[in-house]
């Protein structure tokens, strides 16, 4: 049996501070999970990264409900399902995020918050923590936060809204499908602003250094902390980092760990009205059904061809479907295609 | 076992009394169900007559992670190892994993949890278990933290 230790000397001597100089959502996110699951878990490190234009969901949340796939995708944004709770988020250039890990005893949602908040009023934002612990300008949330907890340690991540292209992505998040009836955990949105409109010299490098010191005053009181810049060079080094990274971009992850749900779609054709019930679990469609058939018998027969291939089929991409009509001809192929394209789009 | 597959109120009966350690010496009791832990903050109560055992999180644990909002479990028939992540407990903001202490198959879900979550919280060492899991190594039950221990770990981690 092991006991954590918390004398903060020892502690303090294994402080250390990681910037990743990486764009790559993954790849930092890869490397946030290293730090989390391969260093001393009785150390406490800080680990600042940007990520390039990309939509972070929560562990448990729905993408299908939160974001609207298909804008995001013209936009050629991607989404990324991260390991720790809470939102979606979205993330540019002008954002930073910081992630401050501790042992799993000393974890408190507050405590870092504050340490970041300090780090803002040093150069002259009026930042404190509101009663959610999210950080505030007058009023105005500037950081998102989310946590993850494993057997000795805990990590707090946040956003910091620096200057963000906040407009961008109007009309991509938040709620558009009502019928889509999910479990898991829905996002709370909130009035944000960018730190610029307070401090317009402040940028990315401003705010590491800002936090960097409020942490060495923090937690360095023994020894001095290292500083380490880290690149995707890593990847190359580092199998696990390396096996976070596909792992966040495998399907599995991405798309298959998605809260189980249920969507009521409906659609009108020149051929009547047609409405389905879908049911999915890891985002594999378990069963479909006609909840309104079209009035044309011969529409009638290919929608209950069409519900009866679905099930066990991809939600969103239905490529099963797709390659089972792949190379077949005539009008109850092309039927099949119309509510398959159809289907997809309302997915 | 009486109520390991009983209908719902037997089941919470059961449940109830599941910490409880039952004397060997008493007469009624057909079998055995003692609880021990792990240092992921969960307990673990073996019924050494079925050789199944249910799982769940220790009162600190809930208590650290605050107002559960979400939890997802192992699927019925999963076959488990010890040190697994088989689920995944979100609190407000936090996500924590579900360890399997031990070996073994997923035999039952908790699956009120999925529209009471905040059992969790209120009675987590009760009607807050998770799974029930038919050990396949029962030696490795005795391999986790007796009461005491637990106690002492706790102790040892919040100084």
């Amino acid at each position: 049996m092991h006991l954590v230790q918390l004398d903060l000397s020892q502690l303090s001597c294994t402080s250390t501070i990681y910037v990743s100089d990486s764009h790559n959502p993954w790849f930092n996110l890869a490397f946030e999970d290293w730090i989390f699951r391969k260093t001393d878990p009785r150390a406490v490190v800080l680990y600042m990264y940007r990520n390039d234009p990309s939509v972070i969901i929560g562990r448990n949340q729905n993408p299908w409900k939160e974001i609207n796939l298909h804008q995001l995708n013209d936009l050629g944004i991607p989404f990324v399902r991260r390991k720790s709770g809470g939102g979606t988020v979205y993330h540019d250039l002008g954002n930073t995020n910081y992630c401050v890990f501790v042992p799993r005893e000393q974890f408190e949602r507050r405590i870092n918050a504050e340490l970041v908040a300090r780090a803002l009023n040093e150069v002259k934002i009026p930042a404190n923590v509101n009663e959610r612990n999210d950080i505030c300008v007058e009023g105005f949330k500037v950081s998102g936060s989310a946590f993850k907890l494993v057997n000795a340690r805990a990590y707090h991540h946040g956003t910091m809204l620096i200057d963000a292209k906040l407009g961008d992505l109007r009309g991509v998040l938040g709620t558009t499908k009502h019928t889509l009836i999910t479990k898991g955990v829905p996002s709370v949105s909130s009035p944000v602003r960018n730190l610029v409109q307070w401090n317009s010299d402040f940028g990315h490098e401003k705010f590491v250094g800002a936090v960097s010191e409020e942490f060495k005053k923090t937690y360095g009181e023994f020894e001095e902390v290292q500083v380490t810049r880290v690149n995707e060079s890593e990847l190359e080094r580092n199998e696990y980092v390396k096996g976070v990274s596909d792992e966040l971009q495998s399907w599995d992850w991405q798309w298959g760990s998605t809260p189980e749900f249920t969507h009521d779609i409906e659609g009108s054709f020149p051929f009547g009205d047609i409405s389905l019930h879908i049911t999915s679990r890891h985002a594999l469609i378990t069963s479909a059904s006609l909840t309104r058939p079209p009035r044309n018998p011969a529409w009638y027969r290919s929608a209950e061809h069409f519900v009866s291939l679905l099930e066990g089929d991809r939600y969103g991409t239905l490529e099963g479907v797709e390659k089972a009509l792949e190379g077949m001809e005539g009008i109850k192929t092309e039927r099949l295609r119309t509510l398959v394209e159809w289907l997809k789009k309302e997915m | 076992m009486f109520a390991l597959r009983s209908a719902a109120p037997l089941a919470r009966t059961f449940a109830r009394s599941a910490p409880r350690f039952v004397a060997p010496s008493s007469i009624l009791s057909r079998s055995i169900v003692t609880k021990r832990y792990s240092q992921d903050h969960e307990w673990l109560s073996f019924d050494s007559d079925t050789g199944v055992g249910s799982i769940g999180i220790t009162d600190y644990a809930q208590r650290q992670l605050g107002d559960v909002v979400f939890i997802e479990l192992p699927g019925q028939g999963t076959e488990i190892a010890t040190g697994d992540s088989i689920g995944t407990i979100e609190s407000v903001k936090a996500v924590s994993e579900i360890y399997a202490p031990v070996s073994g198959r997923v035999e039952e879900i908790n699956g009120e949890l999925e529209s009471s979550p905040e059992t969790l919280n209120s009675d987590p060492e009760n009607e807050g278990w998770l799974a029930k899991i038919k050990l396949s190594n029962p030696g490795e039950f005795e391999q986790l933290l007796s009461e005491e221990a637990y106690k002492a770990y706790c102790a040892g981690a919040d100084q």
